[in-house]
């Protein structure tokens, strides 16, 4: 049984635990490659105009499978935790895809945990009966998913880049070294959804690059969970969106951190992110003056423009803190 | 004309100006048309006399080259160890930076500066790989960099710079000497250089008469500046309702102030001393909407059109300061023959477009690949000579 999973949006938040429960049930993992210009291309082709990057990047990875999988895996994420919920494209992906191309069938199942974070597990149990397995076997395996995914977090949060921080918490490469020392004492926040900033072509390397620049570079993924949730606390309403919760609550922690400047990267036409912007740079400019920038991408950006304003930020990091030093 | 009363007397800076540029090449040039404070931002002193920007003496001094090649114009500066420009030109890039590049070289060594001893090369702009591997340079900054460190040479206390340029915008905040934010426009290109020519070009108002026809205006019309292509729709209809030409000029420097002021500038602390520089800079219309916008002086300093070029030329004295060697080329860069090839990557899905720049048929430079596998670093070129030999 193969089961497909596209490289985009979710994937980058929850990869290790899907790959680790359904290799437990003996299914066979398939993964569509990173990202390339056709990949991004077909997503174009096939997507609603309106939608945003990061979704028409799924839609091309989605393609990509097609039909050489029995299932593809696409949850509908309505809630990961009470009182909150996800961004409105998750909800509604599942059917978004099944209304513009031919897929094969849709192992889809909905996760809404915004009442009872119980519902999760009926979730699970209701993708293992859709692949035959029994509730002990289904119950080892979730368990040993959930730890899984929990090393990956831990992996991330101690600065190892994505791809590492997968094989890692999937017990492969285990000799994987850590990152060389920085080599310019200068923090640089990268802040912005994960299937953003960890995506080989939407992300343009940003991380890869300031890592050669000799920059220490921290992404909302640095924070623990209870760091983020402490910051966000103190907001005068509470934010109801979850993804976009911890890359405004990473920023707040960056304020405590000792972090010399602050990117947000974020796709046109992001609903949510067009409030998280606004909010972080009220934030940043109240509580200290850390220089921060906005890049936003969208399909017809080139690197160009991207890197001039990459270049510029971190000049004038440098030589702010050469000053002030 | 104004621009002859604009220089501070005694600069000298007009020798090199004028002098440099042949009579086809004129109408390229756009200059400053009325300055605000022209001594206090020049920083020019009287002992420095107008000899001293003739090429012949400037023979026995280290001159710093800067070049900006943008989309819409490719600017070349010499610029004196003090900081004072002996040279600049000012050319339509014409989508061929290449030969752009080439003829401002050339048009520096017909004026005789091919003699002058040339320590440091810099270039910026959209175009500066490109630029950095033909004329040899010492350091390739981005034009954010480049238009700070020239208005902070200019202005020591400027702590806003508007730049306007041809497809770009941008606002730099600077607080005691050092950048502590920018913002450039992101995809809407609304209220640059390129949309300002067109525009004239639609009335039929040479771009250098554009700004003093907006002055004429004593009631602009209101125009939606939110977007080019809105904006121009808005202008024909108030065009075909019969409001004067001068008003609807003035209504757009306004409406293109106004979408600089709520997109690029949005946020942001504008405080004086405000600099106002790039190709739009000279569009004196623009320069009295943002006074009337901000509520406060903006000044254009002399070689506005040029700052990015300048600010290339800070940076190449910085980098070539400690070693004294410089890789420019030399004025023969001019002559040269340079090819320039492309192909598609077929390596993985991303067809990458490779590009390579030939120099006599040699490869001099090769970029172009996500992933880098193309790239070939620029060779260290031999070093002509010392700088200070």
């Amino acid at each position: 049984m193969r089961i497909g999973i596209p490289r985009g949006l979710l994937y980058y938040e929850y990869f290790p635990l899907w790959k680790c429960f359904f290799e437990e049930l003996s299914a066979e993992v398939i993964v569509s490659g990173p990202t390339t210009k056709r990949i991004l291309d077909r997503g174009v082709q096939t997507a609603v105009d309106e939608a945003c990057l990061p979704v028409k990047v799924f839609y091309g990875h989605a393609a990509e499978l097609g039909d050489c999988v029995d299932f593809l895996f696409v949850p509908r994420v309505v809630s990961v935790e009470p009182r909150a919920y996800t961004c409105p494209k998750f909800l509604g992906l599942p059917d978004m895809l099944r209304a513009s191309m031919v897929l094969p069938r849709l192992l889809s199942p909905t996760v809404n945990m915004r009442r009872n974070r119980r519902q999760l597990l009926a979730a699970v149990r209701q993708v293992a009966a859709e692949l035959g397995a029994g509730p002990v076997k289904t119950w080892r395996a979730w368990r040993r998913a959930v730890a899984a995914y929990r090393r990956f977090k831990e992996f991330l949060r101690q600065g190892y880049g994505f791809e590492d921080a997968v094989s890692l918490a999937l017990g492969q490469n285990r000799h994987l070294a850590r990152q060389a020392p920085p080599a310019r004492d200068l923090t640089v926040a990268v802040l912005g959804h994960p299937y953003l900033v960890y995506d080989q072509l939407v992300g343009m390397n940003l991380i890869q690059r300031l890592r050669s620049e000799g920059v220490r570079v921290l992404t909302a993924d640095s924070f623990t969970p209870a760091e983020i949730e402490a910051k966000v606390r103190n907001l005068p309403k509470a934010l109801f969106w979850t993804y976009e919760k911890q890359v405004l609550g990473a920023a707040l922690a960056c304020l405590d951190r000792n972090v010399d400047g602050i990117i947000q990267y974020v796709s046109f036409g992001c609903g949510p992110d067009s409030m998280i912007g606004e909010l972080i740079q009220r934030w940043v400019r109240r509580k200290r003056d850390i220089p921060f920038t906005l890049l936003t991408v969208d399909e017809h950006t080139g690197q160009a423009g991207i890197l001039t304003r990459v270049e510029a930020f971190l000049d004038m990091v440098a030589r702010k803190k050469a000053r002030s030093a | 004309m104004v621009r002859e009363g604009g220089f501070p007397p005694g600069t000298g800076a007009m020798l090199g100006r004028t002098a440099l540029i042949p009579s086809s090449l004129s109408h390229y040039v756009k200059r400053p048309e009325r300055r605000s404070k022209p001594g206090s931002v020049h920083k020019d002193d009287k002992e420095k006399n107008s000899r001293d920007n003739e090429p012949g003496d400037a023979a026995m001094r280290k001159l710093y080259l800067g070049v900006d090649v943008g989309s819409v114009s490719t600017n070349l500066v010499l610029m004196d160890g003090s900081g004072t420009v002996v040279a600049d030109v000012y050319l339509l890039t014409r989508g061929r930076p290449i030969q752009a590049i080439q003829e401002g070289i050339r048009l520096l060594a017909a004026q005789g500066w091919d003699d002058a001893q040339v320590a440091g090369a810099g270039t910026t702009g959209s175009g500066r790989l490109l630029a950095g591997v033909i004329v040899g340079a010492d350091v390739i900054k981005n034009e954010i960099t480049a238009h700070a460190v020239a208005a902070l040479e200019m202005v020591p206390d400027v702590r806003t710079v508007l730049e306007i340029g041809g497809q770009d915008s941008k606002i730099i905040i600077i607080r005691d000497g050092v950048v502590v934010d920018f913002a450039m426009n992101t995809v809407c290109a609304a209220g640059t250089g390129s949309f300002l020519d067109r525009q004239a070009a639609r009335l039929n108002i040479p771009i250098e008469e554009f700004g003093a026809l907006a002055l004429k205006s004593n009631s602009p019309v209101r125009i939606a500046g939110r977007c080019a292509v809105f904006a121009e729709s808005d202008m024909i209809h108030k065009q075909q309702v019969g409001y004067p030409v001068e008003d609807i000029v003035r209504g757009l420097c306004e409406a293109l102030v106004r979408n600089y002021l709520n997109n690029v500038a949005k946020g942001k602390e504008i405080l004086p001393p405000v600099v106002f520089q790039g190709g739009v800079a000279c569009n004196v219309g623009m320069k009295r909407a943002f006074e009337e916008a901000l509520g406060v002086e903006v000044m254009v300093p002399p070689y506005a059109t040029v700052m990015g070029a300048i600010g290339a030329a800070i940076l190449a004295k910085e980098a070539t300061g400690a070693t004294g060697r410089t890789r420019f080329r030399g004025f023969q860069v001019a002559s040269v023959r340079y090819d320039t090839e492309s192909f598609e990557c077929e390596h993985c899905p991303n067809g990458c477009e490779i590009v390579c720049i030939k120099m006599e048929g040699q490869l001099l430079a090769r970029w172009g690949s996500r992933c880098g596998r193309w790239d070939t670093v620029p060779e260290e070129q031999p070093v002509r000579r010392e700088a200070s030999g």
